[in-house]
């Protein structure tokens, strides 16, 4: 009895699409998608610039108004700006999504070099440990760290990150494992450079540029993932204009206020797009510099 | 304030006007003409939590109480005047000294499994409260003062109290202390959670988990309590009782059809029916306590009375309320809901006043202003903390915590709401880890006092629980509290609690926001449907499907 | 027995993450510290789980009544585990297995449309797949309810035991999870289009759309049939939000509410069953992927 489908040998199941061939101009999409990245780093570090008000002032009597000049993305059940706090947002959504994959890729480096340099026991050790990883799926394991750590955001980012890491694992160990045997690590070892260094500077940056594409997609995932959380109740804490937080109350009024539900979605995707298309383009580069 | 009209009066047994009733309205143009139609399978989506266990003997919450009432009976009833009808008990009588009362039962009823009602029955149920295997918690501690119970003869039982418990009759009518079958009681806990015998218009056939209750009629119903709108047994051929949790399914399953009667509906939800032509709203306010916010008085800042007023003067309650609650729910400035008679009020105490708070507060020595815009004290943040259970608070409740938050920190607040699931709340209130807290607390009667302000309920049980969140301490409310509880006489009974009303609202303890209401939606194929005088709990025994 | 490996280690794991919870497991089986339990019906609880013996002990115990299958009884439901779990298994079961094979459809047609197409086709299919990835599932639930219940009355918006019930749920789960799968697919499916057994295929006079489905799409599937194991504890996971939205009874809604009261043991049953199911079906997709892979299924490696 073997489970051959896990074990990384048969096929990189969440590696990414190969690039478009052949293209080597910058597409309009990556351009956007960096247009789009320049703002969420302006809304992150100093959203006072592109939208002055504070998030959390409330007026209750204008609560539920649609777009318009005065509210462009409009009002909250307590009247709050909801662009204002799409922008404030940016912040604590990314960081929940950043550090979420951050968890998962560390995580799963760790276990890929295991892996690859741990011989034969550390390779089965950690085959076993992705099994049993992969056998607690995203959101359970969440509840199982809101269990032991209580509900809010910190516990929704441990346990987003941690359900990601199987996956990235078993793409990292089978870079790690190409690129151990190609050339380059021949050529260090020639030149003289000890195992750390090979490690460190040949062999991980070479391994990883793979995991870019695919780590992209997983901040717009985290974010999703904590925007559930948020949905049952046991996510980012008010008045903390969380993307994720937002989508999850607009729920109630989707029928009579759409725009509550529409603007921080449309943020969402938009991050996931962009963070996916510069992800391609940053492993497209890659795979022509090798 | 909506209109509350009366059923048709055409199938009432009793000259009792029943307020709570439900009219088809003024949408329905020809109200009962037809009369009753026998038959049909009612389907009803509740939003409450499924019970863990369908006895409200063991535990004792909201959610085993709307489902007890179809099947479970009490000895007695409250009108929706808040006056003490008969029920399973005709009449009762009380000693002098006011330590033993004796309940008449009715005669000829019997239990769905066929062991006759009786006296001895009724001391089997007390026993079962005050077991500790059954683990009842409201139960037991609405009978806490009765030492015992014994049949003076087949339908006469005899209460003995230690000291006169002014809430008994009270007490008894709530679903949490119904009369059940001594036989399935003897079955032990496992089986009798599954299904409970009583004496009520329906009988539990079957619990689904996570899906359903199945309820068919009990064909030889005859206690109908003294205002209900028909003796004998109920028209519907049974209840499916299903659980949606989610607000918004169960009103698309309303709309769809799938259901006739939804509860826990939402503010805007109402606000759209309204305009609709094949749904009737049934509202029910709830007795007991308001919806309100505990000021934990135990523990800095709160112990000091300046700093309380402070925060109550900093948030605009009327504007949060109206905004997020559409007209759906009153404004209340008192500890007890509007339809108690005892209910005390005073409006001066809550009104919006950011320029109070703010001197009240350099009063208080905290006058000094953080980076944040927060105030300090010795170099210390003005800081609440405000846990919230997501279990018992709907989602236009926490918005109105997120507008009270907003409004305090323009004076220099910082409230620090915290969603938790159900344990995690329990845990912050046993650990004393909390500023601010809103805990609903459903009781018949103005009793409720007694539990959310005498300083014994400040002392936590062994498992940390302790009503008294706002830990008003104070000797002087002690001694009314207890006094109240000893006095029989209705008029004076009254002005103690108003007294200890008035205490607790001037010494800033609470922020009364609204009073607690159960809101129904039914399809208007559903005629005679009302919610009972006591907790407010929906009861099927005279409604009919058209 | 690597999948037994499997099963111990995730009941392992379970037991020492239910020992850090926070609490009194005494005071969580007496109903939380909302009861009012006595000190003596602490103690006695606390003798009748075992919490008194050193943690060694516990966990000895609490792995040999694993091999008796026996998984002990639930502090809130009076009930033993394995009674619930078998209550909810068959709901989310046949929820998952609908969503995950409607999501392959879904993928694979996805994939073929757009491999037929032009280049802008492809990145609108492309464009299509993330944003139906980074869907909420209740987002898109709550959508589905009000265009395909409330407005069109097309299909119920909760469960009603009829397989009209079922649509809107399984809708839901499967539409993030055919935006993943159409993505692997398709990147796998480009470069099985460029091997060279294709341009040997269309030599032999191989339709382009034949070369697609008989030999391509064959190759495309393997990475993706390989993440089904994986997809299907995304799909349990998704199941804790779908069943409290259409009100179905199952694992998902089963754990949400022993979360809420901090119920132990019905917590681990639930990531047990969760474990088990994810072990069978790597077997059960190790099995496919040696018929349906060109290079296992001439003969082995």
């Amino acid at each position: 009895m073997t489970m051959t489908a896990v074990d990384g040998r048969s096929v990189d199941p969440l590696r990414p699409p190969a690039p478009p061939t052949g293209r080597r101009r910058v597409g309009p999409g990556v351009v956007l998608s960096v247009g789009f990245a320049a703002f969420l780093a302006l809304a992150c570090f100093a959203p006072g610039l592109i939208a002055p008000q504070d998030p959390a002032a409330v007026a209750p009597l204008d609560a539920f108004s649609p777009p318009s000049f005065s509210h462009w993305f409009g009002t909250d059940e307590s009247g709050r700006d909801v662009y204002t706090r799409v922008v404030h947002g940016a912040g604590s959504s990314l960081v929940i999504g950043f550090a979420a994959t951050a968890i998962g890729l560390v995580t799963a480096l760790l276990l890929g070099v295991l892996a690859v340099f741990g011989g034969r026991i550390g390779d089965a050790i950690v085959g076993r440990a992705v099994e049993v990883l992969f056998a607690f799926p995203a959101l359970l394991s969440a509840l199982l760290v809101i269990l032991v750590l209580g509900p809010g955001p910190v516990a929704a980012t441990i346990a987003v990150g941690l359900s990601t890491a199987p996956g990235y694992a078993r793409i990292i160990r089978t870079s790690l494992l190409t690129v151990r045997s190609s050339g380059y690590v021949e050529a260090a070892r020639l030149l003289g450079h000890g195992p750390a260094r090979i490690l460190v500077r040949t062999i991980l940056p070479n391994a990883l540029s793979p995991l870019l594409a695919l780590a992209t997609l997983g901040v717009g995932q985290a974010v999703v993932w904590a925007s559930s959380l948020s949905f049952l109740g046991l996510g980012a804490q008010p008045p903390a204009p969380e993307w994720g937080a937002m989508l999850a109350s607009a729920r109630v009024y989707l029928t009579t206020a759409w725009w509550l539900t529409v603007f921080p979605g449309l943020m969402i995707v938009a991050t996931t797009l962009s963070a996916t298309a510069i992800g391609r383009a940053l492993d497209a580069r890659g795979r022509r510099a090798r | 304030m909506r209109p509350q009209l009366s059923r048709s009066s055409a199938v009432l047994a009793t000259a009792v006007i029943s307020a709570l009733a439900l009219s088809a309205c003024s949408s329905d143009p020809e109200p009962a003409a037809t009369g009753p139609t026998e038959g049909g399978t009612l389907t009803y989506a509740s939003g409450d939590a499924e019970p863990t266990c369908l006895d409200p003997h063991v535990g004792g919450n909201y959610p085993q109480a709307l489902l007890a009432t179809q099947f479970l009976e009490s000895l007695v009833s409250r009108d929706a005047d808040g006056a003490i009808i008969p029920w399973l008990a005709d009449s009762w009588t009380v000693s002098d000294d006011g330590l033993t009362w004796e309940f008449a039962l009715a005669d000829g009823v019997t239990f769905t499994d066929g062991t006759p009602l009786d006296a001895d029955a009724v001391a089997a149920n007390i026993a079962h409260l005050q077991d500790p295997a059954t683990q009842s918690s409201t139960g037991y501690l609405a009978v806490e003062k009765v030492t015992s119970v014994e049949a003076v003869d087949d339908l006469t039982a005899r209460f003995t109290l230690s000291e006169p418990d002014s809430a008994l009759l009270e007490s008894l009518s709530q679903p949490w202390l119904a009369i059940e079958s001594p036989a399935g009681l003897e079955r032990g806990i496992e089986e009798n959670c599954e299904s409970p015998i009583g004496t009520g218009p329906f009988v539990v056939e079957s619990w689904t988990k996570q899906d359903r209750v199945t309820l068919v009629r009990n064909d030889d119903y005859t206690s109908a309590p003294a205002d209900a709108g028909h003796d004998g047994s109920a028209y519907l051929d049974g209840i499916e009782w299903r659980f949606i949790p989610d607000s918004a399914s169960r009103y698309a399953a309303l709309q769809s059809g799938e259901v006739d009667v939804i509860d826990n509906v939402q503010p805007d939800v109402l606000v759209q029916a309204e305009g609709s032509d094949s749904l009737v709203e049934l509202d029910a306010p709830r007795p007991g306590a308001t919806n309100r916010l505990e000021l934990n008085s135990g523990t800095a800042p709160f112990d000091d009375v300046n700093v309380r007023e402070a925060f109550i003067r900093s948030v605009n309650v009327d504007d949060a309320v109206s905004s997020l609650f559409q007209g759906t729910a009153e404004r209340s400035s008192s500890p007890l809901a509007s339809v108690e008679p005892a209910a005390y009020s005073d409006e001066s105490l809550f009104s919006f006043d950011p320029e109070a708070a703010g001197d009240l507060l350099d009063e208080a020595g905290w006058s000094e202003t953080d980076a944040d815009g927060f105030r300090t004290k010795d170099g210390e943040r003005l800081t609440l903390t405000f846990p919230v259970s997501t279990n018992q608070s709907i989602p236009a409740e926490i918005s109105l915590f997120e507008q009270l938050q907003a409004n305090a920190a323009e004076v220099g607040f910082d409230v620090q709401l915290e969603l938790l699931d159900l344990a995690s709340w329990y845990e912050a209130l046993g650990a004393n880890e909390y500023d601010l807290v809103s805990a609903p607390y459903t009781k018949v009667g103005p009793d409720v006092l007694r539990i959310l302000y005498h300083s014994d309920g400040i002392t936590p049980a062994p498992s940390g629980y302790f009503a008294n969140h706002a830990q008003v301490d104070d000797p002087a409310i002690d001694t009314l509290l207890d006094e109240a509880s000893a006095t029989v006489d209705d008029a004076e009974r009254t002005s103690l609690y108003e007294e200890a009303q008035a205490d607790v609202l001037e010494g800033f303890y609470i922020l009364p926001l609204y009073d607690q209401q159960n809101h129904f939606l039914l399809s208007t194929d559903v005629h005679d449907a009302r919610a009972l005088g006591t907790v407010s709990t929906p009861s099927f025994a005279d409604a009919w499907l058209s | 027995m690597r999948a037994f490996i499997v099963l111990w280690a995730s009941a392992t794991l379970v037991f020492f993450i239910t020992r850090l919870v926070p609490g009194d497991p005494a005071e969580a089986a007496l109903g939380g510290p909302g009861s009012q339990a006595s000190e003596e019906a602490v103690e006695a609880v606390r003798r009748q789980f075992g919490f008194d013996q050193p943690l060694v002990v516990q966990y000895g115990i609490a792995m040999l009544s694993l091999l008796r299958l026996d998984l002990g009884s639930s502090y809130a439901l009076r009930q033993p585990v394995a009674t619930i779990l078998l209550d909810a298994v068959p709901g989310t079961l046949v929820l998952a297995v609908l969503a995950l094979l409607v999501a392959w459809i879904l993928a694979i047609g996805l994939t073929l449309a757009q491999s037929q197409g032009s280049r802008i086709a492809a990145r609108i299919g492309d464009t299509l797949e993330i944003v139906a990835s980074a869907l909420p599932h209740f987002w898109l639930a709550t959508i589905l309810i009000a265009v395909f219940s409330t407005a069109l009355s097309w299909f119920p918006p909760v469960s009603t035991g009829t397989p009209t019930g079922l649509v809107l749920p399984v809708v839901t789960l499967a539409v993030p999870i055919a935006g993943f799968l159409a993505q692997v697919m398709r990147g796998s499916l480009q470069e099985a289009l460029d091997a060279p057994f294709a341009t040997s295929a269309l030599a032999r006079g191989e339709t382009r759309v034949g070369l697609r489905v008989r030999h391509a799409l064959r190759h495309a599937a393997l990475p993706a049939l390989g993440l089904s194991a994986w997809a299907f504890g995304y799909l349990i996971g998704g199941a804790v939000v779908v069943e409290t939205i259409f009100a179905r009874p199952g694992l998902g809604r089963t754990l949400l509410s022993a979360i809420t009261v901090r119920d132990i043991p019905v917590v681990t049953g639930v990531v047990l069953v969760s474990a088990l199911v994810y072990v069978i079906l790597t077997l059960v997709t190790d099995a496919v992927t040696r018929l349906v892979d060109p290079r296992t299924a001439v003969g082995g490696r």
